[in-house]
């Protein structure tokens, strides 16, 4: 498998790994902004957003149809559906495009589920690497808390009910979050994951993940090109103005 | 027919089984004792047909039936549907929709019915899935990954029509060409007939490859029904009794 630096895109792809609580989302937002206010092309896309798919999903799901093998190929067919129409044709127009969780979340969520490794990989074998991929690395610990205090009500795949590990959606969370904790430091150095230490505070965190971005891509090829503007207007300064204001808060 | 139904009725004997890759987590393939039978080919080649009254005989002498299909399961048929009909997944999607919607039917009614002494007859299995994509130019390598969770059945056929011959008993039965069927996704031809020929040209040289490594049965379905159900019944009842 190569990046997509590797196979000649002249986008570069940027993935955001970590348990459910771990911060990642709100990593891979501020340096959504921080990318967006120096005026570059930047896409973002989360883990499951496609609409055809989406209904089988949550079908799925809702009604607990769901087997690891089935619930593998549902995923991987919602990803495949973002990867062929959005990430590839924005990442061959040159786009700086952020996920928010990647290939590696089937490959720890899937193996932890029982599926074969190397049958999960083979079939994600159609997408490339990412260019980067920041793990937020938290104690198990301190991401469960963020989960389990701010939202007390575990949906029954996302507690792995499914894996019958326990009676209780709690327990059964806090040992499926483990076994995916395991299986990502498994994969850690295999696919080049730069671990930040996700128990610090947010403003240290994002310190470095704009510090490695800035390091590792040379962003000035990412701007966006002059264009003229529609019609003379004063709104874009301003709208920009606001926007600071809001990150600065 | 009737013959057999008289008879003493036969307690199918129990073979080896084997997933072709991976498989599925979780499953004691020894306690799978029914016989999984699959029926292949193009529109038009007779499939239903004979699936019909294979059920018919297999009933008469006294076996449990079930019946699957591609497109049929609960968990993503209308999806799968939907989405054809606007022709808006991209190939790899296309794909993995369709094995999922194979992969929710093995598990909910293939290995459930096996396990339970029933015969399941597949209208289509994993090859037709195959050879579309691999028509479709996708990645053979990847495909057998994919459906390394099938299992293997006792026996395949395939029932083998030319083109030609199709695109008649298609109009004979439709007056249309199916979109898909006639590969228009592909831009082979802006002409739907040419396209179909050639589509299902490239099908029939697919499915002539495959049976190279998966070694199912090609019927000539160029005879009568009557002459192609006989060849299938003695075929199963060779599996029914371990050959």
């Amino acid at each position: 498998m190569k990046t997509f630096a590797e196979l000649g895109f002249p986008g570069r792809l940027i993935a955001v790994e970590g348990l459910d609580g771990s911060g990642k989302s709100t990593q891979i937002y501020l340096l959504k902004r921080w990318l967006e206010l120096q005026n570059l092309k930047v896409y973002f896309s989360e883990w499951n957003s496609s609409d055809i798919v989406k209904a089988a999903t949550s079908k799925g799901k809702k009604r607990e149809l769901l087997t690891p093998t089935t619930f593998s190929l549902i995923h991987a067919t919602d990803f495949a559906d973002r990867y062929e129409r959005h990430l590839v044709p924005l990442l061959r127009a040159g786009y700086l495009v952020l996920c928010d969780r990647y290939i590696f979340t089937a490959f720890a969520r899937d193996v932890v589920r029982g599926c074969p490794p190397e049958w999960v990989r083979g079939i994600y074998n159609f997408a490339a690497l990412p260019d980067l991929t920041f793990f937020f690395k938290a104690d198990l610990e301190v991401s469960l808390q963020r989960i389990l205090d701010g939202r007390p009500q575990l949906k029954y795949f996302e507690a792995g009910m499914d894996l019958r590990l326990s009676t209780d959606p709690y327990e059964s969370f806090r040992i499926f979050q483990g076994r995916m904790l395991e299986q990502y430091l498994a994969m850690s150095t295999e696919f080049n994951f730069l671990v930040l230490d996700a128990n610090q505070l947010v403003e240290a965190q994002q310190n470095m993940v704009r510090e490695l971005v800035g390091r590792r891509l040379d962003l000035g090829k990412f701007r966006q090109a002059e264009r003229l503007p529609a019609r003379p207007s004063k709104e874009t300064p301003k709208r920009q103005k606001t926007v600071v204001q809001e990150v600065a808060e | 027919m009737k013959r057999t139904a008289r008879n003493r009725i036969v307690v199918p004997y129990r073979s080896d089984r084997t997933f072709y890759g991976h498989g599925i987590p979780r499953v004691d393939l020894q306690q799978l004792a029914g016989k999984l039978i699959v029926v292949e080919g193009a529109d038009g080649s007779g499939r239903s047909t004979q699936i019909a009254r294979l059920v018919e005989w297999l009933e008469g002498c006294g076996h449990a039936t079930v019946q699957v299909g591609l497109k049929r399961s609960t968990l993503v048929s209308e999806e799968l549907d939907k989405a054809q009909t606007g022709n808006i997944l991209s190939r790899t999607t296309l794909s993995l929709f369709y094995a999922t919607d194979f992969a929710d039917q093995l598990e909910n009614i293939i290995l459930p019915a096996l396990k339970a002494g029933f015969i399941v007859l597949a209208d289509r299995y994993i090859y037709t899935l195959m050879a579309r994509d691999m028509v479709r130019g996708m990645d053979e390598a990847w495909l057998k990954n994919l459906y390394g969770v099938a299992l293997e059945p006792d026996t395949v056929f395939y029932l083998k029509v030319p083109p030609e011959e199709l695109v008649q008993r298609n109009f004979a039965k439709n007056m249309s060409l199916d979109y898909w069927e006639s590969g228009m996704d592909i831009g082979l031809s802006r002409d739907m007939f040419d396209s179909f020929l050639q589509y299902q040209h490239a099908m029939e040289k697919t499915f002539k490859y495959l049976q190279t490594i998966y070694g199912f049965t090609i019927v000539d379905g160029m005879r009568s029904a009557d002459a192609i159900s006989a060849e299938l019944q003695k075929k199963i009842e060779a599996v029914l009794v371990g050959k």
